[in-house]
């Protein structure tokens, strides 16, 4: 290839490229799904609506953020719907029977490290798959959070704690700014630095991993202790927002976590995938979301278009897969004479 | 007339790997056509696409004439294929009928199956081939040879069988059965079926074979009559160049020195009370049959299988491995035998795959990875062990079979070993990157390392190794030095013992 063609081509490839062929697909689905809500309810693309939808995408991308690193290692976690009603509930309790609000929020992301670690120990020790292991996880911590409170949602009348909720910082609440800071700090862990590398390397083979002198019974158990932390400070911003702990809140939560990631391209498989597409995944899912609401679509078939989601994210996924593995074998084609 | 098989032009791709280089020929009815070759040469590959587990990357077979193009191994065999495999794939706890009959059982119009039917059919098919087994016998009460023959009955049951192919069917049989089964093949033969027949045993196959064809690294060489082309004719054209020349031209390390590893006593649940030295500058080989515990014992030196008994000493310094990592850290490295699952990182760079036991070393406090420090580590690899990648940010899985495996020698050699275990480490690369591997493993030793090489490669594990440990049935039963190791001296050590009659 002659220098003029490369200069002509480099525009348009430098963004193509550092963005990638999957990403510019999903900011396409962005924005159709933008376009669609907003010709269908003109309110849908408001600043006020932008930020209604970021404080409501708030609680799913910081399990998002949880979920990139658990999936990417070949794992999964079904408990965070159930972890942050839990986490909800016991500051709420916490707080009325008097604790100051540090100790409560501290004693409630203890609360996410040891349920973190318990499907840990479940996947680590018992050999469990992390779809069923978590499954247990989810109905023992959901009963948890009703056994906590009686069954009854917990009031919440500490200052402060409400003040989570509500606070501002450059016109933009809280809420965001935690989400955001997630995305920035989890997605420099994951590609810069020797934990994340093996993240991704644990999601191949974890005996290959293992065998190269990684541990990954450790790496898999503070995968877990981040999500699990993750939700639980997600479940607390939550129940400030409500103003109250409600053992039944957040049902599905994992489930719009999991699109999300999936949609942003993180592999079911392992071992491929990025902040990046998570964070894209975030803001697509709960477009979608807040969409359907806003175009009053029932309740019913809200369930319906969310489960056609997740089923879309999973054959782009398989579609990847299958091009990736395609594209590999013409690789080694070309490698190999 | 008797039936034709034709191969045009199949290739078959892998990731990283040409099993198969546009294969040409033809196999006739009536005839018993070896396939030889070494391992990895692309015989079984071709067999799993004729009878449709593979599909090919390019190129088509016709059989009588018509293009086939088989989706499973079941279409195969309806149509008339059958493979009989090393491992059996007979249903243990059916009888010797229901396995002939399986999935097309005789059935009265209710669906109800005819037992005594089958039977009477299996009966008549057993007196065929003249063996002394009972239709009604559960499968599992039979020796392995009479198991085999139940598959090769059952694929003779079916009316329109034409191809029938033996993968290394000898493998785990005695004499008396080899010649029992030499005389069903004869039967097959008479009948006018294609036989392919695919054996590593060149005694075998010029009893039993009328043509040979012969393949190297995945390509078709040539057909050949067997009584017309003399043995050493035939391994020739299969290895393609003497590699007895290859080993006696590598420059072998001339001093050997103290004592480095000493194994004493060790057991896992995989490996009985072994015990072993290593020298350094010494390469030490590990023969046997697989399954004999060989890489066992190297998984239980360096703690990736828990070790129940025993003591391993590192320059006189007791150590103990808890996991691998503890072995790297006292500098103990094993490269796995299984590349794809076992020794690559596959989604990680070639150059996340070198640095991946460096990590800690080009990281900082906070385990932020310095990348200039790492595309230079890379960097040295490749060049140091020649791997052909485009660059270190390739993914490694792009890479052929033996440049893969180089990346993992670099990882490990990065990390200065004293002891390197090399783990079947030519298994499935061509003979160039062969031989490139087998200077590597010279130069090591020169360097002062100790080097364990575990090989099923006879001619390999003798050519490069100062002293070799044969295992058998977890336990080792031999050890034989440089200078009297012979081929029939390790597979006596090898196979001789309990097990057998």
């Amino acid at each position: 290839m002659s220098n003029t063609e490369n200069k002509k081509e480099s525009g348009l490839k430098k963004i193509t490229g550092a963005i990638g062929g999957d990403k510019l697909i999903l900011i396409g689905a962005i924005i159709a799904v933008f376009v669609l809500f907003t010709a269908l309810n003109k309110n849908f693309l408001t600043l006020q609506n932008m930020i209604n939808l970021l404080v409501a995408a708030s609680l799913v991308g910081l399990v998002a953020v949880g979920h990139t690193y658990l999936i990417i290692a070949g794992q999964n976690d079904l408990s965070p719907g159930s972890l942050a009603a839990f986490s909800g509930v016991l500051a709420a309790v916490l707080l009325g029977k008097g604790l100051p609000l540090i100790l409560a929020v501290v004693i409630t992301l203890f609360g996410g490290v040891v349920v973190g670690l318990f499907n840990a120990w479940m996947v680590n020790k018992i050999k469990l798959e992390a779809f069923i292991a978590t499954l247990v996880t989810q109905n023992v911590v959901r009963g948890f959070a009703y056994i906590m409170c009686g069954g009854k949602p917990v009031a919440i009348a500490n200052k402060g704690f409400l003040e989570i909720g509500k606070a501002r910082f450059l016109d933009i609440p809280l809420a965001v700014w935690l989400m955001l800071i997630a995305f920035v700090i989890f997605g420099f862990i994951l590609a810069k630095t020797k934990f994340g590398r093996s993240v991704y390397a644990i999601g191949g083979s974890k005996e290959a991993a293992r065998l190269a002198g990684l541990n990954p019974e450790k790496i898999i158990a503070t995968c877990f202790i981040i999500i699990g932390i993750l939700t639980a400070l997600g479940g607390m911003v939550f129940a400030s927002r409500m103003n109250s702990g409600q053992p039944a809140a957040n049902v599905n939560l994992e489930f719009d976590a999991i699109t999300a990631v999936i949609l942003g391209g993180v592999s079911f498989a392992g071992g491929v995938g990025s902040m990046g597409g998570t964070i894209l995944g975030v803001i697509l899912i709960q477009a979608f979301n807040t969409g359907l609401i806003m175009v009053n679509v029932s309740t019913f078939w809200q369930y319906v278009a969310r489960g056609a989601l997740l089923l879309f994210a999973l054959t782009s996924d398989y579609i990847r897969k299958e091009r990736r593995e395609k594209e590999l074998l013409e690789a080694s084609m070309r490698n190999i004479k | 007339m008797a039936s034709v098989l034709e191969f045009k032009n199949i290739s078959k791709y892998f990731p990283g790997v040409k099993a198969l280089d546009d294969i040409c020929f033809k196999a006739y009815g009536g005839e018993v056509l070896a396939f030889l070759g070494e391992n990895g040469a692309g015989k079984s590959t071709l067999l799993k696409v004729l009878n449709g587990d593979y599909q090919p990357t390019k190129g088509e077979y016709l059989l009588d004439g018509t293009e086939k193009h088989f989706k499973s191994p079941h279409e195969a065999i309806q149509e008339g294929i059958s493979v009989i495999y090393q491992e059996r794939q007979v249903l243990l706890e059916l009888s010797v009928a229901e396995n002939i009959y399986l999935g097309r059982m005789p059935a009265n119009k209710f669906g109800v199956i005819d037992k005594a039917k089958a039977n009477q059919m299996a009966k008549a098919i057993i007196e065929d081939f003249g063996l002394p087994i009972l239709p009604a016998t559960k499968v599992k009460d039979l020796s392995i040879a009479y198991q085999q023959m139940v598959e090769i009955m059952k694929a003779y049951s079916r009316e329109n069988l034409k191809v029938i192919c033996f993968d290394e069917p000898t493998a785990s049989l005695s004499d008396a059965e080899i010649d029992c089964l030499f005389e069903v093949i004869a039967k097959l033969k008479k009948l006018g079926k294609i036989i392919i027949y695919v054996s590593h045993r060149m005694k075998e196959i010029q009893q039993i074979a009328d043509k040979v064809a012969i393949f190297k690294d995945g390509r078709y060489v040539d057909t050949v009559v067997t009584s017309q082309v003399p043995e050493e004719q035939l391994i020739k054209m299969m290895v393609g160049r003497d590699l007895g020349d290859i080993f006696n031209s590598l420059d072998r390390n001339k001093n050997i020195g103290d004592v480095l590893l000493e194994v004493k006593n060790i057991s896992s649940d995989y490996v009985k009370e072994v015990s072993f030295t290593l020298h350094k500058g010494e390469v030490l080989g590990f023969s046997g049959l697989v399954g004999a515990g060989r890489t066992e014992v190297m998984r239980a030196i360096i703690g990736a299988d828990k070790m129940r008994t025993g003591e391993v000493y590192l320059e006189g310094k007791k150590i103990v491995n808890h996991s691998p990592k503890e072995a790297v850290d006292n500098g103990i490295v094993l490269v796995p035998e299984d590349r794809k699952m076992q020794g690559i990182l596959s989604n990680l760079s070639v150059s996340g795959n070198i640095n991946v036991a460096l990590m800690d070393r080009n990281s900082n406090h906070l385990g932020v990875i310095d990348r200039k420090a790492e595309i230079e580590a890379a960097r040295k690899g490749i060049e140091d062990f020649k791997i052909k990648t485009p660059s270190p940010d390739k993914k490694i899985v792009e890479l052929s079979g033996g440049n893969q495996q180089k990346c993992i020698v670099a990882r490990w050699l990065a990390t200065n070993p004293k002891v390197l275990i090399l783990d079947e480490p030519t298994k499935g690369i061509d003979v160039g990157a062969k031989s490139e591997f087998y200077n590597m493993i010279c130069e090591f030793a020169k360097l002062g390392l100790g080097v364990i090489l575990v090989s099923s490669e006879l001619p390999e594990v003798i050519g490069l190794s100062d002293r070799i440990i044969v295992m058998r049935s977890l336990r080792i039963s031999g050890e034989v030095i440089r200078e009297e190791a012979t081929e029939d001296k390790l597979l006596s050590l090898g196979m001789m013992g309990d097990d057998m009659s």
